[in-house]
């Protein structure tokens, strides 16, 4: 029973075993149930994807488990929506009443007030989202969690946010990958504490290129169109060179939808492989290794697959995601299955209403 | 009694199994067997150690390919793994899967579905009407005071002159014959607008004033706007409002949307006709002609074009009203042929309205920064 488990680089440390078609028979019934409950069912209906999610996800030779509950979910929303959300409405009301009265700029800093609480709320929901999933996540009994709240991650948010916009948006790679390591050294799973050490000088150039790629190709988009105008006229004159043109303005919103959008996903691909890389946990160490052609693949994929199906397929999008992101992290190291004893953390009693109210994901 | 009826089963039913558990103080696998006394005891034993504990102890957590898990009430992160194939004496004693939830579990997912579906369609129908019968029966102090809490005085922005309160006042008389009256005033904002707050309110704006060619023209807006407030439209819009932003914070789950949904309220255009033939009513009680109400529409339907007319989306509850056309024939339709009608307001308190802005000093100007 005592023993260390070594994995081998032959297989990955996570196995999805899941098929979709036993998530079909979870997800259809949650869509049908989330409408005719006007959308309350959604908080069990989550609770009962990620249960099917995690029981078919394996971790070297044992399944995650999810222990939250819909309740809680629910009363996570409940909660927010009065703690947060009736002063948001109240202080709104109040500030048009202001402008009415006469108190125009009164009435404007107040506002502004409220949209400062929610971009700090921002903040403190994607860290407690983090902390909910690690502490309802059980591998052999064992949970993760946090002894942080996350309020002091809301103001580190913040500022690292705005400093990332400030100089024209250049240095938002940093804070993208100083707000990853400070949240995820917050975390534990058992007794140990997560480390993550992300770097973001080794995602600055993929950035870059995201960044200088609009100036290129509205360069490069003209050139085209005028080498279709000048084509068009020596096939058509006149008429050909207007054609021409055109055909030259379409290859350039092409570009900068299409084109813009691929390079987007080839810095997120980047990025995300060096922030897993970069995240260790005691003596084990995380990859993630989908490359910028699998992200756009499982892109597409949900593009085709949700208008295929005149929108129905929306329910397995998560399915597709949790799929993706499990079959392409591995980790490799040691554990010590002696030394891993259960998290003293506290938890939390209700779900991530924040991040539910917000409507993001956490990881 | 329950237990009574355990015992009396035949005894081969006790059996053991194997089994696998975590005890939820480290990550070590236990391997080992089950024992059920065919009863109420299990007892789990790994190589000599045994740990025993009620059946009621044990709670479902989950179900695997081939393999159900089981948790313990009073030991937090137990988890026994069974298999799937239990003997049905021992399965029977264990608690039974669920799958949807306590409520969906009990009924069945098809009577839910119906169930829910009932309930749902009726509170929709609940809320969707609730502003019409609703929004009457709220006490007109009520409104009052919500009006004062969202307008106040309206930041001294309505104009005040003797004279041009005289003027105001006679005319008001004339569209609004009752006792208590509402509060009318004309705003200094040079919009050809004219709207009924919450709390009886009625503003002119001094853009429209400025543009009426006689009174009668001003009487028929203001007796419009008097006939919002005392048909309780406004409560209603107000209340529709509340709900509609209600609704939207629920449907996408963000509560940053519900503040946009408070700036595009507006009456039905019911609620519009019905302030119209409030307004002529009164007109033909008091005898203004309402040929000047009808060239007032004509205009603007020449301005504007004959369509719906947007409300300004800056003061969220002014109005979108039904085609200029359409109301001005209305209005001209309800002159009495052959009629005699007196002028409703005098040549000089016609001007005094029309100068009241410009000659009250202390008025504040209209601006949003």
């Amino acid at each position: 029973m005592n023993g260390s488990h070594q994995n081998e680089d032959a297989d990955s440390a996570f196995a999805f075993e899941g098929n979709w078609q036993d998530f079909a028979k979870i997800a259809l019934p949650n869509l049908l149930l989330t409408i005719v409950t006007l959308g309350v069912y959604r908080f069990w209906a989550t609770t009962r994807e990620r249960r099917y999610l995690w029981s078919r996800t394996r971790f070297v030779d044992e399944n995650l488990e999810w222990a939250g509950t819909g309740m809680e979910l629910f009363f996570g929303f409940v909660m927010v929506f009065v703690l947060f959300g009736i002063p948001y409405f109240g202080l709104s009301f109040v500030a048009q009443a202001l402008v009415a009265r006469g108190y125009e700029s009164l009435g404007i800093a107040l506002s502004a007030v409220a949209a400062l609480a929610i971009f700090y709320l921002l903040g403190v929901a994607r860290f407690r989202a983090l902390r909910y999933r690690l502490s309802r996540t059980r591998w052999r009994g064992i949970r993760g969690g946090s002894n942080s709240n996350g309020f002091l991650f809301g103001l580190s948010y913040m500022w690292k946010t705005a400093l990332g916009w400030l100089p024209l948006g250049l240095l938002l790679p940093w804070s993208m990958t100083s707000l990853w390591n400070e949240r995820w050294n917050r975390m534990s799973f058992g007794p140990f504490a997560f480390e993550a050490d992300a770097r973001s000088g080794n995602v600055f150039a993929r950035f870059l290129l995201f960044y200088l790629s609009p100036l290129v190709f509205f360069i490069g988009g003209m050139v085209m169109a005028a080498m279709g105008m000048l084509a068009g006229y020596g096939i058509g004159g006149e008429g050909g060179a207007q054609i021409g043109g055109i055909i030259g303005m379409v290859g350039l919103i092409l570009f900068f939808y299409l084109g813009l959008g691929l390079i987007a996903v080839a810095f997120y691909a980047k990025y995300y492989r060096e922030v897993v890389g970069a995240t260790r946990w005691r003596d084990l160490g995380f990859h993630f290794e989908a490359s910028s052609l699998d992200w756009v693949k499982l892109l597409l994929g949900d593009a085709l697959l949700v208008v295929l199906t005149f929108g129905i397929g929306f329910v397995f999008l998560s399915y597709r995601h949790w799929k993706f992101f499990v079959t392409h992290l591995d980790a490799h190291g040691e554990i010590l299955l002696d030394e891993l004893t259960q998290s003293q953390t506290r938890t939390a009693r209700h779900g991530e209403g924040l991040l539910d109210a917000f409507d993001m994901g956490a990881i | 009694m329950l237990s009574t009826w355990a015992r009396s089963e035949p005894m081969e039913e006790n059996f053991s199994l194997a089994a696998e558990w975590y005890d939820g103080t480290n990550a070590l696998r236990h391997s080992g067997v089950l024992r059920w006394d065919g009863a109420d005891r299990l007892t789990l034993d790994a190589s000599g150690m045994e740990t025993q504990f009620d059946v009621a102890d044990l709670q479902f957590a989950e179900n695997r390919p081939d393999q159900i898990v089981y948790r313990r009430e009073t030991v937090p992160d137990f988890r026994l793994i069974l298999p799937a194939e239990l003997p049905p004496g021992l399965a029977a004693r264990l608690p039974a899967e669920s799958n949807y939830g306590a409520w969906i579990d009990r009924l069945g997912l098809g009577r839910s579905v119906a169930a829910f579906a009932v309930v749902s369609a009726a509170a929709v129908a609940l809320f969707l009407t609730a502003p019409d019968w609703l929004g009457p029966r709220i006490p007109a102090s009520w409104e009052r005071e919500i009006g004062e809490a969202m307008i106040g005085d309206f930041g001294g922005r309505i104009c005040h002159t003797p004279a041009g309160d005289a003027a105001l006042a006679k005319l008001l008389d004339k569209v609004d014959p009752a006792e208590e009256k509402v509060r009318a005033g004309i705003a200094n904002m040079d919009m050809v607008n004219a709207v009924a707050l919450p709390g009886g309110q009625v503003l002119l704006f001094d853009g429209l004033v400025q543009q009426a060619e006689t009174p009668e023209e001003l009487a028929g807006v203001l007796g419009h706007e008097v006939g919002h407030v005392r048909e309780r439209h406004v409560m209603t819009a107000l209340l529709r409002q509340f709900g509609l932003s209600i609704l939207l914070a629920g449907a996408d789950s963000g509560v940053t949307n519900s503040v946009f949904g408070l700036a595009a309220m507006g009456y039905s255009r019911e609620a519009e006709r019905e302030a119209d033939s409030y307004a002529r009513a009164r007109m033909r009680e008091s005898r203004i002609s309402p040929l000047g109400a009808a060239g007032f529409f004509e205009r603007m339907a020449e301005q504007h074009g004959d369509r719906e007319e947007e409300g300004s989306a800056v003061l969220g509850w002014l109005a979108s009203h039904p085609s200029a056309g359409e109301r001005a024939e209305a209005y001209r339709d309800a002159a009495r042929e052959g009629a005699d009608y007196p002028p409703v307001l005098s040549e000089a308190e016609f001007a005094a309205l029309k100068s009241m802005c410009e000659d009250d000093p202390d008025v504040e100007e209209f601006g949003f920064f």
